[in-house]
């Protein structure tokens, strides 16, 4: 190799790698695309937006992936399944969790808990997120800083109180929090007060957007989280404040609707003066998907039908036997289970049935779908042949989250296989309130002011023009006729229905010919009595009694029975007592059930979290007694 | 970051278009130098013979090594080329045929004879960035046998792939067009563990746009001596593929055809009851809970079921019937209406198979024709072909079209410049297949009692009480007979190389894809099945992307006085890959004629969206060969990445050597005549990772997104207003995945060539594996960042042994047999992780895989089975001695016993543990061939060893309380009776549960070790002399019978069932391969 050969031979490798990679480093600066850094968000709208998707963490669903009804807001499968509303409905080999929850046989594992307790703290999160970017926000004045903050706040203690009902002990994490995995070692509930305290003194008490929350929720709210600690005194002075002077976001004094089912009707959401604090929800919001369509309950509607899915959420027979009145049409807490209203359980579903003719309380027919009443306008409910394991979970059905046929086009979202609804979940309806504020005045002993405000609600529904009439059967009716050939000359099918206006019944074809009278089932107007309580309550124990059940007949199957059992302290004899009394209707469902105390008052912290938890070989989080 | 600051976002423009420029400007660089250095010519020329019978060899390729003048053979044998200098080599090859390389040393005539292939030292093959004497190589690359790989006929080269290379598993299907899983020695990511393949030069992901009669080699490179060169996306091995060329001499024109007839399995595939049995197990399942089945929607109120005439009206009978009162609109638009219908179906009481009625055979055909030619000037390739593959599942296929060029101009004596092109385009639609609602999920839950179609003609299906929820599998197949999803993708590279100063190669490539897609689908209203979709919709998408390439290379080569050969490889590259998606859906149509449906013509809401995706890598790299006596051999690399998904530590440095001892070259060995060839190999090195990073893991984000936070403030009913929630939580810091890798190999040629053998230990310790473990639920649940936490090992033996031979007269013959194993353990997941689950089916929140440390990749799960409970006194006493009086949760006669694993008295999660797992203890091929004058034959055998599979269609099948689905014979002639305690299945009843099958148990497991006779070939050359009075110089027929038969133990339809790298093995109806007839022919003129 000769010496010049070898210089250019140097020459030509330096050039060559020079070349290639003086100044490129910055090629490989690639930016985060589709998304918007924190800076971006440092103004005025960048942190409402932040806050309209905190609040859009409260129906639940598209956060985390597992059943919607994990983490449903309205708390069906925690509230009202484990509170022995409802069965789990469907099939029994499918979510099976569900059944172990309404058996109180949940455990640590059951992935439910987990997507409900996830769910949750990234509504925390979210509501955090905007307490953090607001400082740094520059133009904003304070007031309306403030304001922001509140309604975060809100949230935030919404969110709190949730999980605290749910797992009871739990971290605290607020905007403040830099190490995001804390112990679960201090209550909380002086935590939740200071935020819907702060919401209450810093929102205003109307809203242009009707689904924002207002001052008034903010009260409610906060007696609520006295009511579950028993602190009496303070919950009275709100709720006397919040009865007399509240209003709803649009300035509507809060009252009652006249009919109850107006509370579940999204037609009437509009001006409704029932509606304290609501999750609002969509129909066909041209998403093209139903994540904003009540999601949550979305598989809750009877199968076979004329529902795309899927035969969950089936009102379990102790509820609907609870609706029988006495002959002065008042409720019997302590013997509604003596004789069970009847059910088609036994009769095929092409045989004759006759339904129950003992006197009943109309809201039983407003909050489940039994054989032979209108079932919405939907015509005659057909029992069993709508559940898909009668056996399992009984012939009922629910009916609160279910769209009537003639609101369907508007209402339902039929974007995906279990159909969404427009139907808000009312987190707290006036008449909750009313029935609190009854507990509150009864626990004070001011048996009076209680039994006013019970017989408030139960006079709403004891007014005729609000029940369940066979009028409902008329839309969707094959004929509507007033004598009897009329109707054996219509051409209907099996499964369609004649209404009688000579007979005010409706005539339901069970099978084959309908020329042949014994082929259709007549079903009559159930026989409603209600009344209000008579006289003053003398004794405060019956009293607290009276409300309780009150509570458990206006707010059946909306997602509050569970822990309501819990703060009274009656979960156990009455959960344990329940499962005597349904097990043995049902092959499976409520047969393993059983209430342990000093357990099951509180679902299990999700092992899962408590893992996850784990420093220096030690969780920070603690299992709540009883579980392991 | 939402806004870029100015000055960067200038600077990167720049160092853009500059790193586009760099390729013109390096190409006249080359040029200009290259010309400057050129050399004179030297003419060799002389006969090719085959060394058995000394006849001459048409059509032989010879190349001047190093360069790309070349020539072949005429029909005589005879050949002339001009080499460069005196000092060149000529290398020899003909398919079939071992390859020579003969150096020149001034000679003008040089003869040569070639023997039948099996193995030389002395081929050359294109390993990172160069070529190199496969003698020479002291890394680990299998040599694939191409020839092989065409006789596949899945048009699809990756999934060839199978058993033709030892450490290379591949699990495929019998999908056409179907990506399958290639994994080169074991698991080294919880991420994407698809190997980079190298076409031309070019790096990416897939190859199924190739084809196989396109390539001309196709090497793997299997450990990091022989891999990291290809630095950061070399962790899942790389396989290196050049296609083919031209030849040097005239215009050659060769066809290439081929017509198959697949035949999918027959009969009762799942085992599933006839109507009665169905019936039958029903009525017992409900009087094994207690009930009374009677009365019974369907089978009527007796004391036996009995099956009805029509089961929609449910249970009707003939006469029951009024015909006149069919109402059905199958294709409606208004999603009430369904209510409205009335349909009327009559009951098949023999029977519906639905396997039968959603596969069929099909007729598969590939043509392809070639042109090539050249001289001294250059060479040219041009192929055209067309692949119509029909699979065996109904309205699934693979048609491809492809077009490739490539030429070679050799400017000068020392300047080449050429490029490889290829534009194909593909329609492949296809079904998600192991799950549950695929087409084929359907055709095992569907009752057989449903007939395919109502009495009107229009489909039947699961409507109707007590029918299941399953979708009629041909319907859906049918519905989506419009639907279209079209590939086109140019893929290619140009280059241009000079020789200078003697030695120095430099290289310039510019390589890349362009590549567009569109699909779009229609959805059907239904009205047949029990759960409905009634809205009719149509979505659609295109995408548009492109990457490309820049690599710059100088490699300087040398032999310093007689014994030291030394080569020094430096290089460059940079990488972008770039592209968009954008798509829309809308609903409600008027009309449902495909004519008319697209996205403007919807009623209904329309919804869009899009995204862009965009990611950077840039390189240096250099490679020293260095090489003793051709004795001992030492080769190091170094290459450093930049990767544009990492902030803060963009760069990895990825050395490895190796080192390999001729032992065959020492002296004391040099008489040893039995062994021709014998090397000791080791190497060791660090491969690199970041496949499995998004883009964006360094940012914390925030985003809209209209289903989780979009909320309706204003209280309407009908739409959300915009929301924000934090999307991503970043992590500057993550970092390249480091997969340290060591390798030891042997490799021998004894008794004359006759037999080779290479076998190889391995091992691998892949460090900061980028995973992203789950963060605490308070943290909330915007996407959690990949941090560098992860470990997992690899160990295993890869050998390969070959043989060839004549058995006498005209009898020649060759066997191989290779062989490939892994050893998968996760050594690490992260801080206080010890495993994370993935997949629960059915089992709602029990999880079958469990990846966990100490373990192989997804490993099953679950309770194991210790027979049943077969009295009440045995439950009894077992819970006396239970700690809590309860042994088992739901235990009663005749279920499952589960085994009490930690032996605390109970059954309790603790006592769940690994059931087996996918990964085999070992894979084969085994090649024979045999030729007899015109005659060739030859088989393939491929099979492993040891793999489980999780069966999920039996939990569909084979318990009466899982969904109202088809059930098996198993349930009902295999499950405990008070009679029958040595069943396998637990007492039907309407109860599932616990210690049934509601969580994962040992039960679904099974043994999935199989051995496949995967081709059958036997073909015919017409002679010479035949052909060459028409004009023909070669023309073979052949008929090949592909999956002849297949062993195995497993129940299920096949065997082979993919996943994802850390959850595969789960078999919830797969689409197996089926037995194939093939008859082709190879034209040459």
């Amino acid at each position: 190799m000769s010496k010049l050969i070898s210089t250019k031979k140097i020459l030509f490798m330096v050039l060559a790698i020079g070349l290639t990679i003086y100044g490129c480093d910055t090629f490989l600066n690639a930016p985060a695309r589709g998304s918007l850094s924190e800076d971006v968000l440092s103004n005025q709208k960048g942190v409402e937006t932040l806050l309209n998707g905190a609040y859009g963490a409260l129906d639940g669903q598209a956060i985390v992936s597992d059943r919607s009804g994990a983490t449903a807001p309205s708390n069906w499968v925690y509230g009202s399944i484990a509170g022995g509303d409802a069965h789990k409905g469907e099939s029994i080999g499918n979510t099976a969790g569900y059944v172990l929850i309404g058996n109180m046989q949940a455990n640590p594992s059951i992935s439910y808990l987990n997507a409900k307790w996830k769910a949750l703290y990234e509504g925390v999160s979210r509501t955090n997120a905007v307490l953090k970017l607001l400082p740094k926000v520059n133009d904003m004045d304070d007031n309306t800083k403030s304001e922001v903050a509140a309604e975060a706040r809100f949230l935030r203690g919404h969110y709190y109180f949730e999980l605290k009902k749910m797992f009871n002990m739990v971290p605290w994490i607020d905007e403040n929090t830099k190490d995001l995995n804390q112990p679960n070692d201090t209550d909380i509930w002086p935590k939740i007060e200071e935020d819907f305290k702060f919401a209450i003194d810093n929102l205003p008490a109307t809203q242009s957007d009707k689904g924002r929350v207002n001052k008034w929720a903010a009260e409610a709210y906060l007696a609520k989280t006295y009511v579950f600690q028993k602190k009496w005194q303070p919950a009275k002075d709100l709720y006397d404040e919040i009865i007399m002077n509240g209003v709803t976001t649009q300035g509507v004094p809060y009252g009652l609707f006249d009919n109850f089912w107006d509370n579940f009707n999204p037609a009437k959401e509009d001006g409704s003066p029932e509606a304290v604090f609501s999750i609002e929800m969509v129909a066909n919001d041209g998403t093209g998907t139903t994540a904003n369509a009540n999601l949550g309950i979305r598989v809750a509607f009877p199968y076979n039908g004329p529902f795309s899915c899927c035969g969950y959420y089936q009102p379990t027979q102790d509820l609907v036997n609870s609706y029988r009145t006495d002959s002065n049409g008042l409720p019997m807490p302590d013997n509604y289970d003596s004789t069970p209203v009847n059910n088609d359980m036994q009769v095929a579903d092409d045989a004759q049935f006759d339904p129950y003719s003992g006197s009943l309380d109309p809201r039983l027919d407003w909050t489940v779908g039994r054989r032979g009443v209108p079932y919405l306008d939907w015509g005659p409910y057909p029992g069993t042949a709508w559940a898909r394991e009668p056996n399992n979970f009984g012939p009922y059905g629910p009916k609160k989250n279910v769209y009537w046929h003639a609101q369907q086009d508007q209402y339902a979202d039929l974007n995906s296989w279990a159909p969404g609804t427009a139907i808000n979940y009312n987190v707290i309806r006036f008449a909750d309130v009313l029935l609190m504020a009854a507990e509150t005045e009864a626990q004070l002993g001011n048996l009076e002011a209680a039994r006013n405000y019970v017989n408030r609600v139960r006079n709403r529904s004891a007014d005729t023009t609000s029940w369940v009439r066979n009028d409902l059967n008329k839309a969707y009716a094959v004929d509507v006729v007033d004598n009897e050939q009329d109707m054996l000359n219509s051409n209907a099918q099996p499964g369609d229905w004649v209404v009688r206006t000579d007979r005010n019944s409706t005539f339901y074809l069970l099978k084959g010919d309908p020329g042949d009278i014994n082929n259709w089932n007549e079903y009559e107007e159930p026989n409603y009595v209600m009344n209000t309580y008579p006289g003053p309550w003398s004794d405060k124990n019956t009293a607290l009694k009276r409300i309780y059940f009150e509570r458990k007949l206006e707010l059946a199957m909306e997602g509050h029975r569970f822990f309501d059992l819990v703060r009274w302290g009656i979960a156990e004899e009455t959960l344990n007592s329940f499962y005597d009394y349904e097990g043995p209707f049902l092959n499976i469902s409520t047969r393993d059930g059983h209430f342990t105390p000093n357990q099951d008052e509180y679902y299990p912290i999700p092992q899962n979290q408590i893992d996850l938890s784990v420093v220096d070989g030690k969780p920070k989080l603690k299992q709540n007694p009883g579980y392991n | 970051m939402g806004i870029m600051n100015k000055s960067t976002q200038n600077k990167k423009v720049k160092c853009f278009f500059w790193l586009k420029r760099m390729f013109p400007v390096t190409l006249f660089i080359m040029i200009f130098v290259g010309v400057s250095y050129g050399q004179n010519s030297f003419t060799v020329s002389g006969t090719v013979t085959e060394q058995s019978t000394s006849n001459p060899l048409p059509g032989v390729n010879i190349l001047v090594v190093g360069t790309t003048n070349g020539t072949a053979t005429n029909t005589d044998g005879q050949y002339q080329v001009n080499a460069n200098s005196p000092n060149d080599s000529l290398r020899f090859s003909y398919i079939g045929y071992q390859e020579k390389i003969v150096p020149i040393n001034g000679r003008h005539n040089i003869n040569v004879t070639l023997s039948p292939s099996t193995f030389s030292g002395q081929e050359v093959v294109v390993v990172g960035y160069s070529s190199q004497e496969r003698q020479n190589i002291s890394g680990s690359v299998d040599i694939v046998d191409v020839d092989n790989l065409t006789t596949g006929t899945s048009g699809d080269v990756s999934k060839q792939l199978q058993g033709r290379a030892s450490g290379v598993n591949v699990i495929s299907s019998g999908q056409p067009g179907e990506d399958p899983m290639v994994r080169i020695r074991g698991i080294n990511t919880f991420g994407n563990n698809s190997p980079l393949y190298i076409v031309d030069g070019v790096p990416t992901q897939s190859i199924n746009n190739l084809n196989p009669d396109d390539v001309e080699s196709m090497q793997v490179l299997k450990d990091a001596a022989a891999a990291s060169i290809y630095g950061s996306r070399a962790s899942n091995g790389v396989i290196i593929i050049t296609t083919k060329n031209g030849g040097n001499e005239g215009v050659k024109v060769e066809y290439k055809g081929y017509a198959s007839y697949d035949v999918p399995k027959g009969g009762n595939v799942w085992n599933i009851l006839s109507p009665q049995e169905m019936a039958d197990l029903k009525w017992q399942a409900i009087r094994n809970s207690g009930g009374n089945p009677a009365p019974d929607p369907q089978y009527g109120s007796g004391s036996e079921p009995v099956l009805p005439d029509y089961i929609l009206p449910a249970g009707a009978m003939e006469g029951d019937i009024d015909p006149s009162s069919y109402y059905v609109v199958p294709e409606y638009s208004d999603a009430q209406l369904v209510n409205t219908f009335h349909q009327i179906v009559r009951a098949n009481k023999s029977g519906t198979n639905w396997y039968d009625q959603i596969f069929s055979p099909a007729l598969s055909m590939n043509h392809e024709l070639a042109v090539s030619g050249g001289g001294e000037n250059g060479s040219f390739r041009v192929s055209f072909s067309h692949l119509d593959r029909q699979g065996t599942l109904d309205r699934t296929y693979n048609r491809r079209s492809s077009i490739r060029a490539n030429t070679q101009f050799n400017v000068n004596d020392n300047i080449r410049i050429g490029e490889n092109m290829t534009f194909t385009v593909q329609q492949s639609p296809q079904v998600n297949a192991l799950s549950e609602g695929s087409p084929i999920g359907m055709a095992y839950r569907s009752q057989p009692i449903i007939p395919v179609y109502d009495i009107k003609g229009n489909f039947a299906g699961s409507a109707g009480p007590q029918l299941g929820q399953a979708r009629n599998p041909v319907a859906m197949l049918y519905r989506r007979r419009n639907n279209s999803a079209k590939n086109s993708r140019l893929f290619g590279n140009a280059f241009a190389e000079v020789d200078f100063l003697d030695n120095f190669t430099f290289k310039t490539n510019l390589g890349g894809e362009l590549s567009s897609g569109t699909n779009h689908s229609f959805t059907y209203p239904e009205y047949e099945n029990a759960e409905n979709n009634t809205v009719n919709s149509f979505n659609a998408n295109s995408s548009y992307g492109y990457n490309w390439i820049v690599t710059n290379t100088l490699d300087y080569k040398e032999m310093l006085g007689k014994v030291h050969s030394v080569e020094i490889l430096l290089g460059t590259e940079a990488y972008q890959n770039r592209g968009q998606v954008v798509g829309g859906s809308t609903n409600d149509f008027f009309s449902f004629n495909p004519y008319y449906t697209n996205l403007s013509t919807g009623s209904g809401n329309k919804t869009n969206y899009s995204y862009i995706y965009d990611q950077r890598l840039l390189s240096l790299f250099g490679r020293v060969d260095y090489s003793y006596d051709n004795k001992y051999i030492f080769s190091a690399t170094l290459r450093r990445d930049g990767s544009s998904k990492f902030e803060n530590y963009k760069w990895g440095m990825f050395p490895a050597g190796s080192f390999a001892w001729r032992i065959s070259q020492e002296n004391f060995m040099k008489n040893v005549k039995w062994i021709s060839d014998l090397r000791i190999r080791v190497g060791y090195g660090i491969m690199g990772n970041q496949l499995n990073v998004d883009p964006n893991n360094p940012y914390t984000l925030f985003a809209g997104n209209p289903a989780s936070s979009y909320y309706p403030r204003t209280g309407s009913n009908n739409s959300v207003q915009l929301g924000f929630e934090q999307s991503r939580i970043g992590n500057p810091d993550a970092k390249w995945e480091k997969n340290k890798s060591g390798n030891i190999g042997i490799d021998a040629t004894l008794f004359q060539d006759k037999l080779n053998i290479t076998a190889e230990y391995y091992w691998k310790d892949i460090q900061d594996l980028l995973y992203n473990p789950e963060l605490i639920g308070t943290a909330g649940t915007a996407s959690q960042p990949y941090i560098n936490v992860g470990n997992m090992k690899n160990k295993g033996v890869d050998a390969t042994i070959s043989t060839n031979g004549t058995l006498g007269g005209a009898w020649q013959y060759n066997a191989s047999v290779n062989f490939t194993s892994y050893n998968n353990k996760i050594a690490r997941i992260a801080n206080n992780i010890e495993y994370f689950n993935q997949d629960s089916r059915r089992f709602s929140g029990s999880y079958i895989i469990r990846n966990e440390v100490g373990h192989a990749v997804s490993s099953y799960y679950g309770y194991k089975i210790d027979g049943f409970f077969n009295s009440q006194s045995e439950i009894d006493n077992l819970n006396a001695s239970s700690p809590n009086g309860l042994y088992q949760n739901d235990a009663r006669v005749g279920v499952y016993r589960y085994a009490d694993i930690n032996g605390d008295g109970q059954i309790t999660p603790d006592d769940r543990t690994f059931l087996g797992n996918p990964n085999p203890d070992f894979t084969y091929g085994i090649n024979f061939g045999l030729n007899f004058k015109n005659f060739d034959f030859s088989t393939f055998i491929y099979g492993s060893q040891g793999n489980d599979i999780w069966n999920q269609v039996k939990w569909w099948t084979d318990f009466y309380a899982d969904f109202a689905g088809a059930k098996s014979k198993a349930a009902l002639y295999d499950s405990w009776t008070p009679n029958n305690h040595d069943a396998s299945l637990p007492i039907q009843s309407t109860g599932g549960g616990f210690s049934v099958s509601t969580v994962p148990n040992s039960y679904f497991v099974e043994d999935g070790s199989y051995l496949r006779v995967k081709n059958v070939i036997l073909g015919f050359t017409l002679p010479n002399n035949v052909l060459s009075k028409v004009g023909i110089s070669r023309l073979r027929l052949y008929a090949q019978v592909s999956n002849l038969f297949t062993i195995t133990g497993y129940s299920g339809l096949d065997p082979e069932i993919g996943g994802t790298s850390t959850d595969f093995g789960i078999d919830e109806g797969s689409y197996a391969s089926s037995r194939q007839f093939l008859f082709g022919i190879n034209l040459s003129l």
